[in-house]
């Protein structure tokens, strides 16, 4: 079914704006990112291709380790390669700085 | 020629009491201009044709040939007449010649003579007596202000077969079966169909494949009843999203046309 | 002499579609993403829900006048129609036609690109179409109503029985319009009666520049923004609406049924 994933990293920059990138197709994913207040990373992940948490967690862990940016962001996900997961989470935040 | 018995001859005729239609139509097309409780109606029915010359429409489909003859037929409505579409299509002409000559426009037609009759005053009336599938009901019955069904497991509402939806979605029959209790927009009954506001009332009939005298008063009756209302026929469909079931099972059809409004001129 | 590259229209999403067709700068979207009013009834159907329901609703204005585009995005759930995207479109052209009562016209184009009723929301999907295609053809009583039929997977189901209410119809070579898809007829009616792997067959008789020589497109446009908004523009500036839904008078030379069927390759 739908799996949905948590999860958080600290950060210590912020961002300007809102950005939306992305699609709900096969292979790819849609991200809706916003500022955060509260000095953190949240990120939900929703999923119809479940049982790949770890790989989540590294691409997401990798991302705001090299951007600590305070967003809140949704991934809408349909089966999206870590590759372009990264390159969606990229385009995101150069719409949003 | 015999012709080919199906719900919607049986309850045409019982309806109009004539079997002698209003001529220059296709065969596949009843229409009959009767009187329903004192009140002048024009009854409509589309029934099988084995003979039809489009091979995919000649089990009372909706094809090419129904969609612009259901379309002569109301655009030529009597002044003053209402308008009854009795419903029993088992879907829209799954053919290649059907296509190719544009089906798509053919079910337009009759759409839009609905719409624009309505619209210019005469009351629309449906009564669903058998299957009301996809584009067939969206071109002969949903358009109507006031809709009838009979409440009966032989009728069925919905938008694609189970096999064909199994192909598209890639679900398994089981699943299938588990979302239509869970999702009432995907059941196929017509007491789940009517919790979305779009049946004002269902007939408990003795017999639907050949109903008794009593039936057909009852039936005669409450269309009588919902003619003497002219509002009633007259009602667009987004009127229904004003009803009572609507409320409750409708309320994000509600949401987005409120949010639009909001939003228009901002 | 500069050479300008056709942009394609097809390649773009939704969102972008709108953009393009409305005036430079005038694009605003009504009920964004960001309102998260996504459909409740996917999640247990496995299917992950897209923020905007697939369906983008942006006024603006075209040609300086105030327009509202609604673009659907053939890539979710292949542009299918559920209860939010339906309400999109039906509610836009009921406030456009309000709007023609108040005295303030708003032009209406529907950027469609859709397989037809989404079948996950099915029943409230056909309720959608039942109320666009009556608001569509109120609002056509009154003022050109525009579909732009320029997406990879054209339009099919009720929205291609929507769009043919409309009364003016631009279609690209690469759209296709027709009632059923390739492979429901499959399905319904066996291999013989379609082949749904028979791609060239299936441009041949639903394909763009068909529906434009049967007369049932007013126009057919290469996959080019320009030549689109361009087309959009003169379809409010001079329309020259379709002719009424009336039946195809056989024999007709160019529709006389048999002659038509075997020269797209099809025994009658």
């Amino acid at each position: 079914m739908i799996e949905t994933l948590t999860y958080e990293y600290p950060a210590s920059q912020g961002v300007q704006q809102r950005a939306h990138v992305g699609v709900v197709a096969s292979g790819n994913c849609e991200i809706l990112l916003e500022p955060a207040a509260d000095g953190s990373a949240s990120i939900v992940v929703r999923t119809s291709v479940t049982g790949f948490g770890t790989t989540w967690q590294a691409v997401l862990k990798r991302f705001f380790a090299r951007n600590p940016v305070a967003v809140r962001i949704e991934i809408n996900d349909f089966g999206a390669t870590p590759a372009v997961v990264a390159l969606r989470l990229e385009q995101a935040l150069e719409s949003a700085l | 020629m015999i012709a080919v018995s199906s719900r919607g001859r049986v309850w045409f005729e019982r309806l109009t009491g004539t079997q002698t239609p209003v001529g220059g139509l296709p065969p596949s097309v009843l229409v009959a201009d009767t009187a329903i409780g004192g009140r002048a109606v024009r009854a409509i029915a589309v029934v099988p044709d084995p003979n039809g010359r489009f091979p995919r429409a000649r089990a009372g489909e909706m094809g090419i040939d129904e969609g612009f003859g259901v379309a002569a037929a109301v655009n030529a409505t009597p002044s003053g007449s209402a308008i009854l579409g009795i419903v029993d299509v088992p879907g829209q002409a799954f053919g290649t010649r059907e296509e190719a000559v544009g089906l798509q426009r053919a079910l337009a037609a009759s759409t839009d003579a609905y719409i624009r009759a309505r619209r210019a005053g005469h009351p629309v009336l449906a009564l669903v007596v058998g299957k009301a599938i996809s584009g067939a009901f969206l071109s002969h019955g949903l358009q109507a202000g006031w809709i009838g069904a009979l409440d009966d497991p032989g009728i069925e509402i919905h938008v694609m077969s189970e096999p064909a939806v199994a192909r598209v979605t890639r679900m398994e029959r089981d699943d299938l079966v588990r979302v239509a209790r869970e999702v009432p927009a995907t059941a196929r009954d017509i007491r789940t169909f009517a919790t979305l506001g779009a049946i004002d009332r269902l007939f408990s009939v003795s017999d639907p494949e050949r109903p008794s005298a009593t039936d057909v008063e009852g039936v005669m009756h409450t269309l009588a009843e919902a003619l003497r209302d002219p509002r009633l026929g007259l009602r667009n469909p987004y009127e229904r999203l004003d009803t009572p079931d609507a409320l409750r099972t409708r309320g994000l059809a509600r949401r987005v046309r409120e949010e639009l409004r909001a939003q228009w001129d901002a | 002499m500069t050479v300008l590259l056709a942009e394609s229209f097809a390649e773009r999403g939704a969102r972008e579609r709108a953009r393009a067709l409305l005036d430079a700068g005038s694009f605003r979207e009504l009920i964004g993403p960001f309102e998260r009013l996504s459909s409740p009834y996917l999640a247990t159907q496995g299917v992950v829900p897209q923020s905007d329901d697939g369906t983008v609703v942006a006024r603006g204005t075209i040609g300086a006048q105030r327009a509202c585009v609604v673009a659907t995005d053939g890539r979710f759930l292949g542009g299918s129609i559920g209860e939010i995207g339906g309400s999109k479109i039906a509610g836009a052209l009921e406030l456009a036609r309000r709007d023609f009562e108040r005295g303030s016209p708003t032009r209406m184009v529907l950027a469609l690109d859709t397989g037809g009723i989404r079948l996950q929301e099915a029943n409230l999907g056909i309720l959608a179409v039942a109320e666009i295609c009556d608001a569509i053809v109120a609002l056509r009583l009154v003022m050109p109503v525009v579909a732009v039929i320029a997406g990879r997977v054209g339009v099919y189901g009720g929205l291609a029985l929507s769009t043919s209410l409309c009364s003016t119809i631009i279609v690209s070579e690469g759209a296709r319009i027709g009632l059923n898809g390739p492979d429901v007829i499959e399905t319904e009616s066996g291999l013989d009666e379609m082949d749904s792997s028979d791609r060239p067959l299936i441009w041949r008789v639903t394909g763009g520049r068909m529906r434009h020589e049967q007369g049932f497109a007013s126009e057919i446009v290469p996959d080019d923004v320009a030549a689109i908004r361009s087309a959009v523009e003169r379809a409010f500036a001079d329309p020259h609406p379709l002719p009424a839904l009336e039946a195809p008078a056989f024999p007709d030379p160019r529709l006389e049924r048999d002659a038509f069927l075997r020269a797209l390759g099809i025994e009658p």
